[in-house]
This record gives C-alpha cells, structure tokens and sequence, in this order.
C-alpha cells in the first residue's frame, strides 16, 4: 500500500466523523468512542461561546469594529479551537497521537482574556500608586509596639527608636524618653484595669459586690485565641453524634436510614460550603455584635466540616475487630468501647486538631462582620489609616497562628502514631494520673475563662433580636427574579474568575521558589541551607495570615474592587502552593533518576524522564485543589473591599434586602458545591 | 571486557564500603555478586557505571580506564552498560512505554527526546523489547498498575533498548515472590546465553547462584573473599562469607 492509498483510506474512514465534529464540536470525537474527550469539547465550547457573548455584551471585552459589526476579536481563537477539534478527529482516524496542547492553549487564550479585563486588573495602579504601597509597606514593618515619652510627648517607638535605645542602654548613655509598651500592644493583648468585681469573685468571698478590684482585662488576640478554642470544643461536641447520621455503614441498617444519610449529607455539604464569615453576617442578626456571633458562626461551619470527616472515618471501619470482639461474647457497649472507639478516636481527635488550626486562622477575620476579637480590631484600625498598629496585629497574628500550626501537627502525629505503652509501676503511673490531673483542672479552668471571655449566653440565642425571625423568614424567600439573577450570575463569574487569576499568579511566582524551599535540594548543602530557611520561613509567614487581612493593604494600594480582592487571593495561594509544590519535590523518588542516569542519559533528560514525571501531576492536581479553596476565599473577600459575589452580599445585607442575600448564598453553596465535587474527581484522575 | 582494580570506596561518612577489590569479568560470562547486606554489592556494581564515584582504583571497559574520563564520555560507555534494580525504579506515573523508551536515552537527541519524541524505529524497537518479555499488551497503562514482577520486566525491556553488551543487575529478585526470583533470572539467562550479554548480577541466595551464574565472586565487609565456580562454595566457605551462625536455605 503506498502512502497516498494510506492517507486516502485513513481520509474516507474519518470523513464522517469530521463532519460530525463540524457540525457539533466534540460529536465526532464522541463517535469514536471517546466519549468523556468529546463531551469535555462539546461543553468548553459551548461555554467559551458564552462567556465571549456575555463578557462583551456586559464589559465590551475584546470589542472590535468590522465595518458596521460589532463584535468580538476573542471569536477568532473559539474558530481556531473549532478547527482544532475537527483535527484532532481527523488526526484519531489514522490512528496518530494528536496533540491537545493548541486546544488547550487557544481555551486559555479566551478564558484569561475575559479574567483579565473583568476582574478589573490595572496594572497601572501597580507602578502609579507605587508610593502609596510603600509608605504602608514601611508602616507595617514598624509596628506599633513601643511607645517612648520624650518630655511628655508620646511616640512610636519603631525598629531604629528601638535599636538606638539599646544601643544608648548598653554604652551606658541615659537614654533619651521613657518606653512602655504600646496602648496598642495592650489592645492587643491586654491589661491590668480596675473594674468592677466579677461574680466569681464575690462567689469566692474576695470581693464585695459592686467593689473595684484590679483585673486583666484581656486584649484582641487572647479573645480570639479564646473563639477559636471554643468553637473547636463546641464543634467536635456536636459533630461527633450528627456524623453517626451521616456515615453510610450505621444509617443504611436502620429503616429509612439511607433517606436520612442523603438528607444530612446534603445539608453538611451546603453549610460547609457557606464560609464561616457569611455565617458570621448572617448570625448577627440573631444574637447581635460580638465574639459570641463569632463562636456560632465558626462553630456552624466547623460541625460540618468535621460530621463529614468523622462520618466517612466511621465508614472506613474495619469489621474484622467488631467481628472478633463480638465473637468473644462481648455486648454492645463492650464491642463500641473495645472493637470501634479504638479504630477512630485517634483519627477523630487528630482532625479536630486540625480544625482547631483552621478555626484559630477563621477567628482572625470572623470579626470583620459579627464583631469580636481581631477582626473588629482590624476595621477599626484601617478605618483610621493605622497601618503601623495593624502592622502589629499583622505580626501578633502570624506568630500566634504559626505556634498553632505547630503544635496542631506535632499533637496529630504524636496521636495518629503508635498508642502509648500504659505506665505498669505503680510509681509511674499514680504520676501520670497526677499529671493528667492536673491538665484537666487547667482546661476547666481555660474552658471557664473563654467561656466568660467570649461571651457566650444561652440566654440571648434564646431572646434573639426583634426581627429575627422575618429576617429569616426573609431570607429564605429566595429572590429569582431575572434581575436579582443577572447581578448575582455576573458578580459570581467575577468570583470565579478572581480565584482563577490568583491561583495563576499564585502559582507562577510559587513554581521557581518552591525549588528553593524544597529540603532535598537547598536544605542539605551548608551552602544553601540559608536559602531553605529562608523561603520556608516567607511561606509560613505568609500563609499564616488570612487572605482577608491581606485585601485590606491592597485596596489602599490599587483602589477597593475585584482587582485588590485578586491580589490578596494571589499572596495567599502563592504561599500554601509554594508549599504544596516544594513537598512534591520533596517527595521524588530517587530510584528513577538512577536509573535513567545510568542509561547513559542527559541531565536534560533525566529531568523529562524521572523528575517532571513525579512532580507534573501533583502540581496540576494542587492548582485544582487551590483554584478550589480560592473560589470559598472569593466568595468573603468582597467584605473588605475585595469585590465580587461578596460585595453583592454586603450590600444586600446592609440595605436590609434578606430575600436577595438569600439569593445569593444559595448561588454560592450551588457553585462551591459544584466546584468541590469537580475539583475532587478531577484530582483523582489525576494522582 | 571489564576489568576492575584495586578498587576502593570510602564514603564521605568514613563508611568504607570497598576495599582494594581487583576482579575481572570475561565476554558472555553471567557473574553472581554474593555477600551479606551492606557487604559492598549495591556500591560495587554502582562504581562500574560511576553512579557512585569510586575513591580510587581503576575500571577498564575495553581496555580503556573509565575512572578518568569526562562525563560525556561516561555517558556514551553508559549506553552499553545495562542496568535494572532491586526496587524496579520506574517512573511510576509515567506508561509503560515511555519507561522503556528512557532505556533508548543515551543514543537519541537531547532536545527532540526531552519532548517525548521518538523516531518510528525506536518506537518498534521499544514494543520489540516488551514483546521479549512478554508485556507487550501493557505498553500503554502506567507503569505503578503493574505487579512487582511485571515491573521487574520492564526495568529489563529498559535495559534491552540500550542495545547493552552488560548488564548489571542489582539484586533483581530480592523484592520477589521465590517463583516469580526464576521467571525474572530465566530472562537474564536467555539474554546470557541467546544474545551474549555479560551479566553481573548481586543475588542473596546461594541456590540461585548454583542454578544461574558460571562464575561467582563473593564480598565480605567489602573485601573480595571468594572468586570462582559457583560449585566451588562449599561449606568452609559459606561460612567464610556469611559467618559462622549462617544456615544454608535454599527457595523453591
């Protein structure tokens, strides 16, 4: 057979198919038998041709005049993606591999195309508010922390203050002022006040009623300390018997229990995928401002997050163990405490560990919106442009969530590794329950203080405010009128959209530093290890600080919008994917190296043949994950000025339009739903 | 064809691993490697491709000493020398195929082979080595959904796109089933005998020494303290080289 005969029968064979996928992009494609390729060309195409028509119609993006046409340049790349797809059915036919690289490249095209100019981005404002940037930038890094009096007059006493008062101290000089600490500082954390006598006080006969005793008055960061610690508490509490009702393996054996399961599933998934600060405004209205509206909210998205976790540990129980307890006569509570408690209380203890962290980072922000803790802090202070007192909280919070990360991770891995060996001498053991003892009377006695601290009453959820329940009533009353649809469809592209760039962006400065932040390349050479240190330490700081408290620094500098709200998002997916990236490049193997190696291969190609194969699919797999996490993020950024859906929401909630915010929050529980689902089938295909 | 002297390996750790081991290897001769773990095996076999640096010593690969030359050079030396591991070390993600084609490396272009690009001949000459060792219906799943002992063959379909005139085989079935240690061995005895490639092969059993190799050095704390027949290991020098407590066993 000669090639022209070849090609000619490859040609006639392919024909139809061709035609199909002219016709309908993706209909050949599915034809032979590629069914999930031609399905996935079938539905970008579709949505590429919507968002060109929508985004033009809406923002006029890609606009250009063809003689009296209007229209759209972005259509060209879709004709191109168009051709490509009818190539790719061609090239199928005759049995050759085809490229999806220019499809995928020309969908790009279109997609950031669109981001680009919907989420607002002014690169400009970059360089021409440069100095706006700096000067906050220099306020940050001298945080209000000192204060020093000279002659009476009152000072911040910064860095170069600081290292000349030292330095006057340690020469022996007297030096100039007096220095305490700041009235910030103490906002922060607290001080010694005369108030009023607590009733425990009077309880314990140390005060009389209505006297004045000196006190600690705690600050910001202990209250949010104290937030995060009882909403942890109070989650895992209410958690652990809702996960009973959603785990698979004990609700399907009960009648009707599989109706039940979907049922709880469903609404865990809906109000986790609520973040916990449109909680915090929705909570507001029901027990007012303060850190106890804080508590609830962060425990009302913790109980769903963690019943999910437990209820799917509870699914992977071993049935072997029940089976052989049973099988030694045991009863019912001696198979629980003996055969089930063991196989998941680690595994439950360990993810509320978890939470604990997730909570400790949420309470920082919850704030913005139900008042209460740093949060509140954090308004009041850029209201009045005090970026050397935020630059304080900024400092406080990051060492305070990076303790926690800390001690999270070692209490998980000491708990989830090998059980302890009981203490047998008599000696020992009567120390440990001394010790144990001990812990406990503390943690009442820490459980007592948050509780007062924050708040919490059981009396005002019971008395909630005045228009509590038409508020709600309101709210779920659903607004679908076609305009309410269209500013609520649109602001949640911009969302999307948002998270879309920064996770882009995030992962483009994130790629060349995760090498040096990557042990097995920078940590082991004395040389380098500096630079290991180094990035390891910018990511953990960076990350340690919610996206939130990140936006309200760039809208001073680019101006409050979409695009502000972008770059916050960009800051903190550039430090958990920094991260990510750098323990995938930890975790290469060095068998395949060797082996190529010993092929007698390039160093070039031993990197495309035993290093890229490890690290490209994790690395997708986390852009996914982060795209993911971004879109929750979008969602709330628009609260501090950040744009987007939460914008939208803020404002229907100010002007008091409950049926629109409901509109809203149900757009965003369909969308994160929607996302987490993909997002996760996505990953598994991949990894 | 390969001739090692005096060959030393001292790790920067102070461990030394090789001492003074001088050998040789004739054309067509299958060399059982035997001593305890971290009796110098895996280091030895690693210095006559210079994945480890030997610390000082001579290597002659056709008369030539390869201890001294530039890498570029080593690379070329490199193609001819295959080699397959305990672990497999494949690239788990990556297809069967493509692992196979890593094997064809060291004689393709930089550039175009860093873009997966391969000439038609490789791409048969690949499909013709899974063939060999029967996996020619795998070539397009990943290489982790394979069982050890598939992976263990398509570390050798690997090696056999290097065209190599020696294969070095480090402790090839020792991560094994015992029935699937003569399925892999049978493989390297047919390349031994059918095609003519040298092998040197570490092995942990005594038996599959006497069934496999036709000749045998053996390492003891990195000394060279048996050279010779496999059926020349009698008891006195067993003990020699795994110790007075050791017990023969033997697999299948």
């Amino acid at each position: 057979m000669t090639i022209s005969e070849k090609t000619l029968r490859s040609l006639t064979t392919s024909t139809p198919s061709m035609f199909f996928s002219l016709i309908v992009p993706g209909l050949g494609q599915f034809l032979q038998k590629r069914r999930g390729r031609g399905l996935l060309i079938f539905l970008i195409t579709v949505t590429l041709a919507l968002l060109i028509q929508w985004s033009l119609k809406n923002q006029g993006v890609g606009k250009v005049n063809i003689g009296t046409l209007t229209t759209s340049w972005l259509w060209l790349p879709l004709v191109l993606f168009w051709i490509w797809n009818v190539l790719d059915v061609r090239a199928f036919a005759a049995s050759k591999t085809f490229t999806i690289l220019p499809g995928i490249f020309l969908a790009a095209i279109i997609i950031y195309v669109i981001a680009w100019q919907v989420t607002g981005i002014k690169l400009n404002r970059l360089v021409e508010r440069f100095n706006d940037a700096r000067i906050v930038a220099t306020n940050l890094l001298n945080p209000d922390v000192i204060t020093i009096s000279v002659q009476g007059q009152d000072q911040i006493c910064a860095w170069k203050c600081m290292s000349k008062y030292i330095g006057d101290k340690l020469a022996g000089r007297t030096p100039q002022g007096v220095i305490r600490a700041s009235d910030n500082l103490l906002n922060l954390i607290g001080r010694i006040k005369l108030v009023p006598a607590s009733k425990w006080q009077v309880m314990l006969g140390l005060a009389e009623s209505g006297a004045k005793t000196n006190q600690f008055v705690a600050g910001t960061l202990i209250e949010t300390i104290a937030m995060g610690l009882m909403a942890t508490i109070f989650s895992t509490i209410i958690a652990i018997p809702v996960s009973f009702l959603a785990a698979h393996n004990i609700m399907s054996r009960l009648p009707g229990g599989t109706a039940l399961y979907y049922i709880m599933r469903g609404i865990l998934n809906a109000v986790r995928a609520v973040d916990t600060i449109i909680w915090g405004i929705i909570i507001i209205t029901w027990v007012g401002l303060g850190s106890f509206a804080g508590v609830i909210a962060l425990t009302i998205h913790s109980v769903a997050a963690l019943a999910k976790l437990f209820s799917e540990e509870i699914e992977h129980i071993d049935a072997g163990p029940v089976e052989a307890v049973t099988a030694t006569g045991a009863n019912l509570i001696q198979t629980i405490s003996h055969a089930v408690a063991p196989q998941i209380v680690p595994s439950f203890l360990a993810y509320s560990l978890l939470r604990w962290d997730i909570n400790m980072r949420m309470a920082t922000v919850v704030g913005f919106v139900a008042g209460g803790g740093i949060g509140f802090m954090v308004v009041e202070t850029v209201r009045q442009g005090g970026y050397q007192q935020y630059g304080t909280i900024l400092w406080a919070v990051a060492v305070v969530i990076i303790i926690v990360d800390y001690i999270s991770a070692k209490w998980r891995e000491a708990i989830l590794a090998d059980q302890r060996q009981r203490e047998e001498d008599p000696k020992q053991r009567r120390a440990g329950i001394l010790r144990w003892a001990f812990y406990g009377i503390l943690g009442v006695i820490a459980f007592i203080y948050c509780w007062n601290l924050t708040e919490i009453s059981l009396r005002s959820m019971l008395h909630p405010g005045p228009n509590f329940v038409r508020n709600i009533l309101d709210f779920v009353r659903i607004d679908l009128t076609p305009d309410v649809l269209k500013v609520v469809t649109q602001q949640m592209l911009v969302t999307i959209f948002q998270a879309m760039l920064a996770t882009t962006i995030g992962a483009l400065i994130a790629l060349p530093f995760s090498f040096l932040a990557a042990k097995n390349l920078t940590g082991r050479n004395p040389l380098s290890v500096w630079l290991y240190y180094l990035s390891r330490g910018v990511l953990n700081i960076l990350r340690s600080i919610e996206a939130l408290l990140y936006v309200v620094i760039f809208v001073f500098w680019v101006g409050i919008g979409p695009f502000a709200g972008m770059l916050a998002l960009a800051v903190t997916s550039f430090a958990l994917i920094g991260k990510l990236f750098s323990e995938a490049i930890e975790n290469i193997e060095d068998g395949p190296i060797e082996a190529v190696t010993a092929t007698g291969a390039t160093p070039l190609q031993v990197i495309s043949y035993a290093v890229l194969p490890q690290i490209v699919p994790p690395f997708i797999s986390y852009l996914i994950y982060q795209w993911d996490i971004n879109v929750r993020m979008a969602t709330i950024i628009g609260f501090a000025g950040g744009g987007g859906i939460g914008l939208t929401l803020t404002t229907f909630f100010g002007s008091l339009q409950y049926h629109k915010a409901g509109t809203v929050v149900a757009m965003i529980v369909i969308v994160v739903a929607l996302m987490d689902f993909a997002s996760a089938k996505l990953r598994q295909a991949l990894v | 064809m390969l001739k090692v002297e005096n060959l030393t390996k001292v790790y920067p750790n102070g461990t030394q691993a090789l001492k003074d081991v001088s050998f040789e290897v004739k054309d067509g001769e299958f060399l059982a490697v035997i001593g305890l773990s971290g009796s110098g095996k895996s280091t030895l076999l690693r210095c006559i491709n210079r994945l480890i640096e030997p610390t000082s010593g001579k290597i002659y690969w056709d008369g030539q000493d390869i201890t001294a030359i530039p890498t570029s050079e080593m690379r070329k030396i490199r193609r001819q020398i295959g080699m397959i591991f305990q672990q497999f070390n494949l690239v788990k993600r990556s297809s069967v195929l493509t692992n196979v084609f890593s094997g064809r490396l060291g004689y393709v272009n930089t550039l175009s082979s860093s873009l997966h690009l391969f000439s038609a001949e490789d791409k048969a000459k690949a499909l013709a080595s899974l063939e060999q060792v029967g996996l020619a219906n795998k070539a397009h799943v990943r290489a982790d959904s394979l069982s050890g002992g598939q992976q263990q063959r398509v570390g050798i379909a690997r090696a056999l796109m290097q065209d190599p005139r020696l294969i070095l085989a480090d402790e090839p079935v020792a991560s094994l089933d015992p029935v699937l240690a003569h399925s892999i061995l049978k493989y390297l005895e047919q390349l031994n005998k059918d095609r003519g490639i040298t092998v040197l092969c570490s092995l942990h059993f005594l038996d599959l020494v006497h069934r496999y190799a036709t000749s045998a050095i053996a390492l003891k704390d990195g000394e060279l303290v048996f050279q010779g027949l496999p059926k020349q290991i009698d008891d006195s020098q067993f003990k020699a080289i795994y110790g007075q407590e050791a017990e023969r066993v033997s697999i299948v």
